[in-house]
């Protein structure tokens, strides 16, 4: 049993490996993992000794802590190693690497690897992802210590257990996260659009891959045009076109507004009939008009309604819209008449008309109205959503807030982040 | 493809190269062209030619790094390096380009000045709509706004015609070398090389292009990109030359400063000529301003694995925005401040990117011909001698500069 307790992996780094007789073997240049259970375990240390590469085995080390490491072999058992990319070396594949850290969304490093003894084996527990690493690393970390002292602060550890660590890739070349895939679909889409922002493309489009259906359409919908082009283009179709009909028809209007025709023309394709049509009469529009951004999903029903037929409805409806605030009433003409509202619905009594308490003097817009002045409408009424028609009333759909607060002010994510 | 559609092609890639290299010529490279220009006339023209083709192999490696790898140049230091070279690199790049903050902040202030501004007024008014833009604009704002003072440049161009050169005389020195063996010669020889290729632009050249994700198939855009960035920035270094050559030189008048050349130009060339050159410094400066802080606090972060961002707060990221603010706040300061070491500083600067350079070029070059990272894209046998000898004539050059520095020549030799 030739380890106790922990160390970090940087400690041992170019440390001597003595024979039993205290000759120098090699000093260590890299540590070989394998597949353990729970933590993954050293395998081989890599010593490297004028400019030869040796490798020895784990169990061959009689001592193994940050003091002194010594094996019970001699120079002429060891042998020679090549690199082999199969291999997971912590050194050459984990130090240094980026982390998705989704607690806060947010990309860490990895400064150092923490080893502990289980049984007879050294396991991996922990990469550090802190400060302390950092100043490890650079050999300073008991000056960081003192000069935190005099301030009389701790210098935190910030380390991250192995388990979280969800290699996206067999190697850790790429980006890893530190929650298990499953629970990526719980963060808030938002929080995955921030997360793709900040690593590289690739990277960003591995990442998209992974999540399902309708986290990666919600997502989709958060980042940034150019962002949204780039992963779409580089998917296969079939996938695509699902996560485009998972989405709100004015949103993937716009995604597929700023892709390449060819492209936007094959992923309609693929979409089913219904929803296709109403993301290409939405195309149609001028993108900084009401008509471009509003969406053609809204509830409405005829006036003789009665307001317990409504609310039963409205149960079945409301599921597939986004808005639903506003309840319009629609006649055979699928001309616009009038509007209620939610809480008037639920407030007035069961065998009335809708025709009785809607609301007939409407506020409305045009397709071809400036979403500026869309705006300055919905903010002067204080409305949730306004609705678009056309010179003869015929209704084509709503603008909700949300989607002219998202012109109006970019969501986080959507903003660049570099480069200015 | 078509030509039209080709041309549609790179329109969407431009950008990265062209603002990189128009960045280049800030406060201190217009200073370095200023002066070469008035104190040897069109002497130093021929300079511009090998100091262009250097700085076309070099970013067209860099460029090409970003599109294949999709990452910065401070990533892939820190991942195939470790933190120790990442560290120190950082740290003189961190002081480096403070000192180049403060040569910009410096340009801003003396050029408002020569228009009739004073410095404790436009310092803190630059300095704070610097800020304002860059925490609470938008990107796409920003950009417009880059892409304009870029444009600005071009009014170089109009002052060097403006001047009425010696055209024969100007193309004889733009391609037949003439070598002084005079010490200021060699130095400010060096020095237009030292101060276009600089160590921070191949980082921020690589975000840009990463952070645009140009992909392998629309590299060759992007590599046209670059080309005509760099010829841009050249071409408006050789107008800044001609200029000063063709009216300062010529009268005798001797400079330090690119603010003085403004103002020497007003009675030689007229109202305009004066009024082109303080706008264009006063642009060129707080554009400066506006970049290298920002890219600084970036790619530190990056390396470091620190939380990065602009919409950020302190508590957030304390580290991005406690260096991005630092370098606003004590570099617009220290401008206000009687008697703060500025030259010092700014001497400081060019030492320190001096020493960088060579690592930066050295890791660069060794990136791109890691198989692992470029697979088919590392540089062919061939075009590897091309870059190695660039690199290793611009090591050597900045060798050379920096004992200089260090070792003023003349008390060696007089």
């Amino acid at each position: 049993m030739p380890f106790f307790g922990e160390l970090f992996v940087s400690e041992i780094i170019k440390k001597p490996v003595l024979d039993p007789k205290g000759e120098e073997l090699g000093k260590v240049k890299d540590i070989i993992v394998v597949k353990g259970e729970p933590f993954p375990k050293v395998s081989n240390l890599i010593l490297d000794k004028k400019k030869n590469i040796y490798l020895i085995s784990w169990t061959d080390l009689n001592i193994f802590n940050k003091k002194i490491i010594s094996s019970k072999i001699y120079s002429e058992s060891l042998n020679e190693y090549e690199f082999d990319e199969n291999d997971l070396l912590i050194v050459r594949d984990i130090f240094d690497k980026q982390i998705v850290d989704a607690n806060g969304a947010k990309v860490v490093r990895v400064n150092d690897v923490k080893l502990e003894g289980y049984e007879s084996e050294a396991i991996l527990v922990a990469v550090d992802v802190g400060m302390r690493g950092i100043m490890r690393r650079l050999g300073i970390e008991r000056g960081g210590e003192d000069l935190m002292r005099i301030f009389r602060k701790h210098l935190p550890y910030n380390l991250i257990s192995w388990n979280y660590i969800q290699p996206l890739e067999p190697k850790l070349t790429n980006i890893s996260l530190t929650v298990p895939r499953q629970m990526v679909s719980e963060l808030h889409p938002a929080d995955i659009a921030e997360i793709i922002s900040q690593v590289s493309h690739r990277e960003g489009a591995t990442f998209f891959k992974e999540l399902d259906v309708e986290t990666a359409a919600e997502a989709l919908s958060e980042l940034q045009p150019d962002v949204q082009v780039e992963i779409i283009s580089g998917m296969e179709t079939e996938k695509a076109a699902d996560i485009i009909e998972e989405m709100q028809p004015d949103e993937a209007a716009d995604v597929l507004s700023d892709l390449p025709v060819d492209k936007a023309k094959e992923i309609l394709e693929q979409i089913e009939k219904e929803e296709a049509q109403d993301i290409q009469e939405l195309l149609s529009h001028e993108e900084d008009t009401a008509g471009g951004i509003m969406t053609n999903v809204y509830i409405s029903y005829l006036p003789e309604t009665t307001v317990q037929e409504a609310i039963e409805k409205f149960k079945k409806d409301a599921e597939e819209v986004e808005t639903v605030y506003y309840i319009y009433v629609i006649d055979e003409n699928e001309k616009l008449v009038g509007v209620i509202s939610l809480r008037d619905l639920l407030l007035a009594p069961f065998d009335a008309k809708l025709s009785d308490i809607m609301k007939r003097k409407i506020k409305t817009v045009t397709p071809e109205t400036d979403e500026q002045e869309v705006a300055e409408i919905v903010s002067k009424y204080n409305l949730v959503a306004i609705p678009v028609i056309d010179s003869e009333n015929y209704m084509l759909g709503i603008v909700t807030i949300d989607d002219i607060i998202d012109r109006i002010l970019p969501p986080a994510a959507k903003r660049k982040r570099r480069k200015v | 493809m078509s030509l039209l559609k080709r041309i549609a092609v790179f329109l969407s890639i431009m950008g990265p190269g062209i603002i990189t290299a128009n960045i280049d010529n800030d406060a201190s490279g217009i200073t370095t062209y200023s002066v070469a220009g008035a104190h040897f006339g069109y002497a130093l023209l021929w300079t511009l030619i090998p100091t262009t083709i250097a700085l076309v192999v070099i970013q067209e490696m860099v460029a090409r790094m970003g599109v294949v790898t999709g990452k910065g140049l401070s990533d892939l230091i820190r991942e195939n390096y470790g933190v120790k070279s990442t560290f120190y690199m950082m740290t003189i790049l961190f002081i480096a380009n403070f000192g180049t903050t403060i040569a910009n902040f410096a340009g801003w202030a003396a050029s408002m000045e020569i228009i009739g501004f004073s410095r404790y007024i436009v310092i803190p008014v630059g300095a704070l709509a610097v800020w304002f833009l860059v925490v609470k604009g938008s990107y796409r704002f920003v950009e417009k706004i880059l892409l304009f003072a870029c444009l600005l440049y071009f009014g170089y161009v109009f002052s060097g015609f403006m001047s009425k050169p010696a055209w024969s005389k100007v193309f004889y020195n733009t391609f037949i070398p003439e070598i002084k063996w005079e010490t200021e010669y060699i130095m400010l020889s060096i020095a237009i090389i030292g101060t276009t290729i600089t160590p921070w632009m191949q980082f921020y050249l690589q975000s840009s292009i990463a952070e645009k994700g140009i992909q392998k198939n629309e590299y060759k855009a992007s590599k046209l990109d670059v080309f005509i960035g760099c010829s841009i920035t050249d071409i408006v270094s050789f107008f800044i030359i001609v200029t000063c050559a063709t009216t300062l030189f010529a009268q005798g008048i001797r400079i330090n400063e690119a603010s003085e050349a403004a103002l020497a130009l007003k009675p030689l060339a007229g109202k305009y000529a004066f009024l082109i050159f303080a706008i264009c410094l006063a642009n060129a400066s707080i554009l400066g301003t506006i970049i290298v802080p920002l890219a600084t606090s970036y790619y530190i972060c990056e390396a470091m694995g620190w939380e990065r961002g602009v919409n950020k707060t302190f508590k957030e990221a304390p580290q991005f925005m406690s260096i991005y603010t630092f370098m606003i706040v004590i570099g617009s300061l220290l401008i206000l401040i009687p008697g703060a070491p500025l030259v010092f500083l700014m001497v400081l600067s060019s030492v320190l990117n001096g020493v960088l350079l060579p690592f930066v070029l050295i890791y660069a070059i060794s990136l791109v011909n890691n198989k692992k990272l470029m697979g088919d894209f590392v540089n062919p046998k061939s075009y590897n001698i091309i870059s190695w000898s660039t690199v290793v004539v611009l090591i050597i050059l900045t060798a050379v500069f920096l004992v200089s520095i260090i070792i003023p020549l003349e008390s060696i030799y007089g």
